[in-house]
């Protein structure tokens, strides 16, 4: 019994491990320049559950790598892009590593192209 | 409350101006921008600014404004608060309105000693990728005189940057001065260039003189 409550904890810490999101993918309102992706960047990288950050013009896309097993919550990107002056528009959580998501978006260009 | 702490911080601004370049006076949230700018042997400036928060930054001025033959000389040091009192951000544009003031002293070829000086703008800004135009007026005054400048700057990207790339603009600019510093519409044609937090830019005016700003955020 003891065995199988073992195994049972484990399968859930690995879920919940597997569960949490590697990167947080942030479309922002506002950002046109690189002034505006310099603030952010500086804003995000304060966090101290960021690992790295990536911000793209031509998205208006905030990308930030955690740590980890650490997260940022909702509430708190949200006070952290407003109170750097842009708009959060959507949140999402993703597995994807920020060199991941930066070679999609240079492939998703290069096929515009 | 967070309204009425921005009304304050516009009141505190409204008490004076310098020439400022046509840059955004405050660039990001805890960030110093430091410019300077050279314009076309009329106005000389230089500026450094220290934002707390993305709507306001506090800092210093020095202005020299010369007139065409030399009649009339002004040096004029400010202290300064910047405002950003509105921004509309949209999925790609973004436009601002800035306001700032400050009081300095000032001095002069016409008339003895150094006087108080007081200076006030606005800005009006609206940018994306592609398109760039403001509006600005500046004033600043003392006893012994009153000069106002307005511009007019209206640019164009051939390309769209990105963050990390080198972003460069053309940018048309027309710029009036009032208090006998210059007759006319003092036009130029600007080549800007920025990449990270760095900014340069370089032209000439209608007249064939140089006009150049640099400007750092860090």
């Amino acid at each position: 019994m003891k065995r199988l409550q073992a195994l049972f904890f484990v399968c859930i810490t690995l879920a919940v491990g597997n569960a949490q999101a590697k990167t947080i993918e942030m479309k922002v309102n506002g950002l046109v320049c690189a002034f505006c992706a310099q603030g952010i960047e500086k804003t995000m990288k304060s966090f101290a559950e960021t690992s790295f950050v990536l911000v793209n013009l031509a998205h208006q896309l905030v990308a930030v790598e955690l740590k980890a097993d650490a997260d940022i919550s909702d509430a708190r990107l949200n006070v952290a892009i407003t109170e750097a002056g842009y708009s959060l528009v959507s949140i999402t959580r993703t597995e994807n590593s920020v060199s991941d998501l930066s070679a999609r978006i240079a492939a998703a260009e290069q096929a515009d192209e | 409350m967070f309204s009425v702490k921005r009304a304050a911080a516009a009141f505190a601004a409204g008490c004076a101006l310098s020439f400022s370049a046509q840059a955004k006076p405050i660039a990001f949230g805890k960030g110093t921008t430091v410019m300077a700018e050279y314009g076309a042997g009329t106005m000389n400036e230089v500026q450094a600014f220290y934002a707390p928060h993305y709507w306001y930054s506090l800092g210093g001025a020095w202005l020299s404004l010369s007139s065409d033959g030399g009649e009339k000389s002004r040096h004029i040091s400010t202290l300064r608060a910047n405002v950003l009192a509105k921004r509309w951000n949209y999925p790609a544009a973004q436009a601002n309105v800035f306001a700032w003031g400050g009081i300095g002293l000032a001095t002069g070829n016409d008339f003895s000693g150094s006087q108080l000086s007081r200076n006030i703008g606005v800005q009006a800004d609206y940018e994306t990728r592609w398109i760039y135009a403001s509006l600005r007026s500046d004033l600043v005054e003392a006893k012994a005189f009153s000069h106002r400048i307005d511009s007019v700057q209206l640019g164009f990207a051939p390309y769209a940057h990105e963050y990390g790339g080198l972003a460069t603009w053309l940018v048309l600019q027309g710029r009036s001065y009032t208090g006998g510093i210059y007759d006319g519409v003092e036009a130029a044609l600007l080549l800007r260039l920025f990449k990270g937090g760095t900014w340069v830019e370089a032209g000439v005016s209608s007249d064939g003189k140089l006009q150049a700003m640099a400007m750092f955020n860090f």
